[in-house]
């Protein structure tokens, strides 16, 4: 294979991994304050109207990429009032949040079909940008895609070497003891829950205002599914999301050149290739930890005292 | 278990103004009055025993004054000042701290981590900072624990250890115990006994929850005993005759839980354990026949558990380890009957013996489904007769089939799961700790229906409760760390006299 | 501080079940209504138009009918694996299954009479529905693969196969271009019961009712699936064989979602194209959670979604409202009826003074 091509492959990966990056960290964040949010498809459908609608009538990018966390966060209240609020099944919840989430992206976005809005375009870093291959796969992109460099390690920084983050890791493994503390297990996992659902959100907003400019139906094509699969993959631990994030980028970049250059196969079956490797990556992380590491209060809900 | 310290020159600070007052606490559960106009003072630099069975009120009054429950009637004064705990946190912040039978540690994160939740110096974190305060906090106390240790990997006693430091950390004026020795060995017992006189001579306030009376006699400096719900005395120790006259007043009676035993018939085996190692466990040699009762004893975390699993069923021992009813493991597990064969009373009434959410007839079935097959159908109307015989005969109130198991309470649940659980007429019953969390009259009850039981089984009682295994048993099997360390007839008084030097692990040389 | 606070009932709140569902229906059906004036459309329009689209038109209300057989079957299927906390959200999928199933048989055998014919197409429809679901049911029992993903990413494979196949091998080749299989023979469709217009899945669908309530009633595997859903833990207590019911449940789950992909396919479409899937499988979700997993409430609850839909799909024809706006409205019912369900172990009451 043509080396240019592979490095355009790796560039492209990055860019296709951004907003599952994104959103798999937006998850993580939820669950590691024990808060499996199921409506991860949902929320970015509509944090990508949200973002799309902002800019295309604000004129903005970076005003439609703050509505697109704000749906996304929005979204997530819901699910956190209803489950921690409520009690509600944590698992049928975000099950609903998906249905109710993709609704609403078609409902409100079927007359924006086509139409296009201002975005984030690639910019080369100085310096960084000029480096041999690394510079053209990584520091050719956007600046969204710049600030997810950041993410995994704020996320560890966060957890590990905050206040709050010791908080939230505590709430996610025992409610009881955090309450014990003196601290508010309740509103430690709406906040977790909410701003996991604003990065979520940012993941959503990223596919309408950088990975393509236009609106067209169906643009989450189930990522925050993979998202979903992909904190499972990651051990709950941000490093790990990177990869998981990038592979499955490159995956769907791989399948949009293959068919764009016109193969034998049919479009049906490249398209399940993100779905089963979902599965595959599901069992393999199975295989080898059985979802070790997730967080012990996880999809729990707690219940309120006498 | 007599091998409990004297108390030494532990001179109690002079007459203070009490930091917390409990004036006319009332709580109640639906229809059950667990506290009834309750009214105590709690001290600065002393040692308050709260004493009194099962059911009496005492978790019950204390989760009040640690801010976990509300009053429904009544009010907590604070230096004086009526104040009102809307949550632990409230409790807390003024300066009230309860250390849990059951932890409330988190066990994927440090010692310095979980003693300083809530307590952070600052926004950032350093782990080799937080660890520096939380061992110095330790040797202040004289208690031995190392910072940077992940808590699961703790034991029992370590834990505790834990516990008493997130309150110190905290500055907490009043701790509050509940029954914290259930875990600890003799030794360790000591040790928390000198750690609280150590925190009551820096000013601490001390309130130590049990219904042990060796132990409230060894400790407090005032004991409070709750009967019913209400306070039936406040004494001093020197003030106490006996510990029958404190008993007397704890229950009511003249008597100390005693059970009258005479020696049932000893037949064929039904259980053999045979150099059992592996899951946790070394070299576990018993034998159990039907008509006699084996008690495992020991401080709880040292084998007990994997040992009953793996007799139930629940894990997997090694090949030819376990045999029950003459049949090796294996195959008697492939297709067990339902009539005749093993009975697992667990400790976990309500999660595992039960369904909480399916009433009594679905509750029944659970164990005994098979005898009441029709080829694949289920007969549900004799089902439903034969449970309200049961509920009848064993008295399990409310006298409903329909009832949902949560809506029991403790002694009627573990008389619902005694009830089914004899219906199948076994030959060997596993019995784990058996009576805890039940009142005395409840107690007596279970213990009858085991010591009746003989008739029929060989029965192995996992308790904790030295008392239980002594009043009940015809054997006495000593765990530690996963071995059995001494087995012996429990007419042997010099093996009874060391129980407690074997429950540490001290065995002859 | 309010003055109220959380309050465990004593028992459970008798009927309160069916208040909340009432409750929630009226709530999301005011917000969606209201939502339509986000779009700028009249929202007092479109609650006539919804009215005037169900249960203000006969011809409504029997379309409903019909459409509320499919959903009823995957939801007796998705109720059957929730009894036992096993999570399948893979009905779409399963039901995308089935009816590639009973196609095959149909478009294979076409010289069969229609009472071997049918039979046929119902076997190979059981047989494939359940095998997709058993799929994820075998990664969870050997692996520990969470089945909540592992089923709904076999969602997307299952309508990209069904795609594939009509696309490919079994199009028609007389279709100009679209998307769909030959016509079935006349053998492989389900007719309509005598002069009616309701076709023979109903009576699949009132086999399978009561075959799923005499089965959880009467049978010792049926007690056995119940108590399993305490949790592998109880079930080695009890002795349970929980591998077998886990499989087992999954099995009979997929089946009929693939039995409801049959019956559509068959009775209603009498050929395989895409658009079968009209997110029946979802509806079905929503549907068992609201009738909390009992067969006479499903019942009641299919055909009230299928009226939605309906309603939803007259909405599109007079106000040009996509009919994604029905999502929207399952979406929120579901949320309201979770949320409302608190009220069944808890109650307000006032703090003492």
């Amino acid at each position: 294979m043509d080396w240019d091509i592979l490095v355009a492959l790796l560039a492209a990966a990055v860019q296709s991994g951004t907003p599952i990056l994104y959103a798999t960290l937006g998850e993580m964040l939820s669950e590691k304050g024990g808060v499996l949010n199921l409506g991860v498809e949902g929320m970015m459908s509509v944090a990508a109207l949200a973002a799309f609608l902002t800019a295309h009538l604000t004129g903005s990018a970076w005003l439609g990429l703050a509505a697109g966390g704000a749906a996304g966060a929005c979204l997530a209240l819901l699910h956190a009032v209803v489950c921690i609020g409520f009690l509600g099944n944590q698992v049928v919840s975000g099950l609903a949040l998906t249905i109710l989430g993709l609704g609403l992206t078609h409902f409100f976005g079927t007359p924006f079909i086509g139409l296009a809005a201002p975005g984030f375009s690639k910019f080369s870093l100085p310096l960084l940008g000029s480096l041999p291959v690394l510079g053209d796969i990584l520091f050719r992109q956007d600046a969204l895609v710049y600030l997810s460099y950041l993410l995994p390690a704020g996320f560890w920084f966060f957890l590990q070497r905050t206040r709050p983050g010791l908080a939230v890791r505590a709430v996610g493994e025992m409610p009881a003891a955090v309450a014990a503390a003196g601290l508010h297990p309740l509103r430690l996992r709406f906040f977790t829950a909410v701003a996991g659902g604003g990065l979520v959100g940012l993941g959503g907003a990223y596919l309408s205002l950088a990975y393509t400019h236009l609106w067209t139906n169906g643009l989450s094509a189930g990522r925050g599914w993979i998202a979903v699969a992909l904190v499972i993959f990651a051990f709950w631990k941000p490093g790990r999301a990177v990869i998981g994030a990038y592979l499955f980028g490159g995956v769907m970049a791989f399948q949009l050149r293959l068919q764009a250059t016109g193969t034998n196969l049919p479009s049906s079956l490249l398209l399940m290739l993100p779905y089963a490797l979902t599965v595959l990556v599901l069992v393999f992380s199975a295989w080898r930890g059985r979802a070790a590491g997730a967080p012990a209060a996880l999809g729990v809900n707690i219940e309120p005292e006498g | 278990m007599d091998q409990l310290p004297a108390r030494p020159e532990h001179l109690a600070l002079p007459d203070a103004e009490p930091v917390v007052a409990l004036r006319g606490l009332t709580k109640r559960f639906g229809k059950v009055l667990a506290n009834d106009s309750i009214t105590l003072e709690i001290r600065p630099g002393r040692i308050k025993a709260l004493l009194g069975e099962n059911g009496a009120g005492k978790s019950t009054l204390m989760g009040m004054l640690a801010g976990r429950l509300a009053p429904d009637a009544g009010r907590i004064e604070v230096d004086g000042r009526k104040t009102r705990f809307a949550s632990a946190r409230e409790a807390i912040a003024a300066g009230i701290g309860m250390v849990y039978q059951h932890f409330m540690l988190v066990d994927a994160m440090s010692v310095a981590e979980n003693v300083l939740l809530g307590q952070e110096p600052g926004f950032l974190l350093s782990p080799r900072d937080m660890e520096r305060r939380v061992a110095e906090l330790a040797v202040r106390y004289r208690l031995e624990i190392d910072p940077a240790a992940r808590v699961g990997d703790l034991s029992m006693g370590e834990k505790q250890l834990v516990e008493i430091l997130k309150l110190l950390a905290r500055d907490s004026r009043v701790l509050i115990f509940d029954e914290p020795t259930a875990v600890l060995t003799p030794a360790e017992t000591f040790r928390l006994f000198e750690a609280l006189w150590s925190m009551t001579s820096q000013g601490k306030a001390v309130v130590f929850i049990s219904h042990k009376l060796e132990e409230v006699l060894a400790v407090a400096d005032e004991i409070a005993v709750l009967r019913a719900g209400k306070v039936e005395a406040e004494l001093r120790p020197e003030e106490i005759g006996s510990k029958a006259d404190l008993a007397r007043i704890m229950i009511g009676k003249d008597v100390l839980l005693e059970v009258d035993r005479t020696a049932a018939e000893v037949r064929e085996q039904v259980l053999e354990i045979r150099n059992l190692t592996g899951l946790g466990l070394a070299d576990i040699n018993l034998t159990l026949q039907r008509g006699e009762i084996l008690a495992v004893v020991g401080v709880a975390g040292n084998g007990q558990k994997p040992l009953v699993e793996a007799v139930c069923g629940l894990t997997r021992p090694p090949r030819d380890t376990i045999f029950i009813l003459g049949k090796p493991w294996r195959e008697y597990y492939a297709d067990p009957d339902w009539k005749h064969t093993l009975s697992y009373i667990p400790e976990d009434r309500l999660g595992l013996a039960t369904m909480r959410n399916k009433n009594l007839v679905d509750n029944m079935l659970l164990t005994t489904r098979k005898g009441f097959r029709k080829g694949p159908l289920l007969r549900t109307g004799q089902a439903e007769a034969k449970t309200r015989a049961l509920v009848k005969r064993f008295d399990i109130k409310p006298g409903r089939v329909r009832v949902l198991a949560w809506q029991l309470s403790g002694g009627n649940l573990q008389k619902a799961v005694l009830a089914r659980e004899l219906f199948r007429e076994p030959r060997l019953i596993v019995a784990e700790q058996p009576t805890q969390g039940l009142d005395v009259a409840a107690t007596e009850e279970v213990w009858r229906r085991l010591l009746d039981a003989r008739d029929m089984a060989g029965i192995l009682l996992v308790t904790g409760d030295l008392n239980e295994a002594l009043q009940l048993a015809d054997r006495v099997a000593v765990m530690y760390r996963g071995r059995v360390v001494a087995q012996f007839p429990v007419t042997d008084q010099e093996q009874v006299d060391r129980i407690g030097l074997y429950m540490a692990g001290v065995t002859e040389s | 501080m309010p003055a109220l606070r959380v309050i465990k009932r004593d028992e459970p709140w008798k009927g309160g079940a069916l208040v909340i569902v009432l409750g929630a229906l009226a709530f999301s059906l005011g917000a969606g209504i209201l939502m339509l004036a986000a779009q700028g459309k009249s929202p007092l329009q479109g609650a006539v138009v919804l009215w005037q689209g169900t249960f203000g038109n006969v011809f409504a209300l029997e379309d409903a009918l019909r459409k509320s057989v499919p959903i009823f079957l995957c939801s007796l299927g998705v109720a059957v694996a929730f009894r036992m906390q096993v999570w399948n959200i893979g009905a779409e999928g399963q039901f995308a299954l089935g009816a590639i199933g009973a196609t095959w048989a149909a478009l294979s055998f076409p010289g069969l009479p229609a009472f071997l014919l049918l039979p046929l197409m119902f076997l190979a429809a059981l047989v494939a529905g359940g095998l997709w679901a058993l799929v994820p049911a075998w990664l969870r029992l050997r692996l520990k693969v969470n089945e909540i993903i592992t089923t709904l990413m076999l969602n997307y494979i299952a309508i990209l196969l069904l795609d594939f196949l009509v696309f490919g091998v079994w199009k028609d080749p007389t279709s100009f271009g679209f998307p769909m299989t030959p016509e079935f023979p006349r053998a492989a469709l389900l007719g309509p019961i005598g002069g009616t217009r309701l076709h023979w899945g109903f009576a699949v669908c009132l086999a399978a009712g009561a075959g799923f309530w005499a089965f959880f009633r009467f049978t010792l595997l049926g007690y056995e699936l119940k108590a399993g859903g305490e949790g592998a833990r109880v079930a080695r207590y009890a002795g349970l064989p929980y591998g077998f019911l886990v499989g087992f449940v999954m099995t009979v789950s997929g089946a009929l979602a693939g039995l409801a992909g049959c019956v559509e396919t068959s009775a209603v479409l009498g050929r395989l194209q895409p658009s079968l899937m009209a997110g029946y499988g979802y509806t079905a979700i929503v549907v068992a959670w609201l009738a909390r997993l009992e067969p006479l409430p499903i019942a009641l609850a299919s055909f009230l979604l299928a009226v939605l839909r309906v309603g939803v799909e007259n909405l599109q024809l007079e106000m040009q409202i996509p009919a994604a706006y029905g999502s929207i409205m399952e979406g929120l019912i579901l949320l309201s009826v979770l949320a409302g369900q608190f009220f069944l172990t808890y109650r307000l009451g006032r703090r003492e003074g």
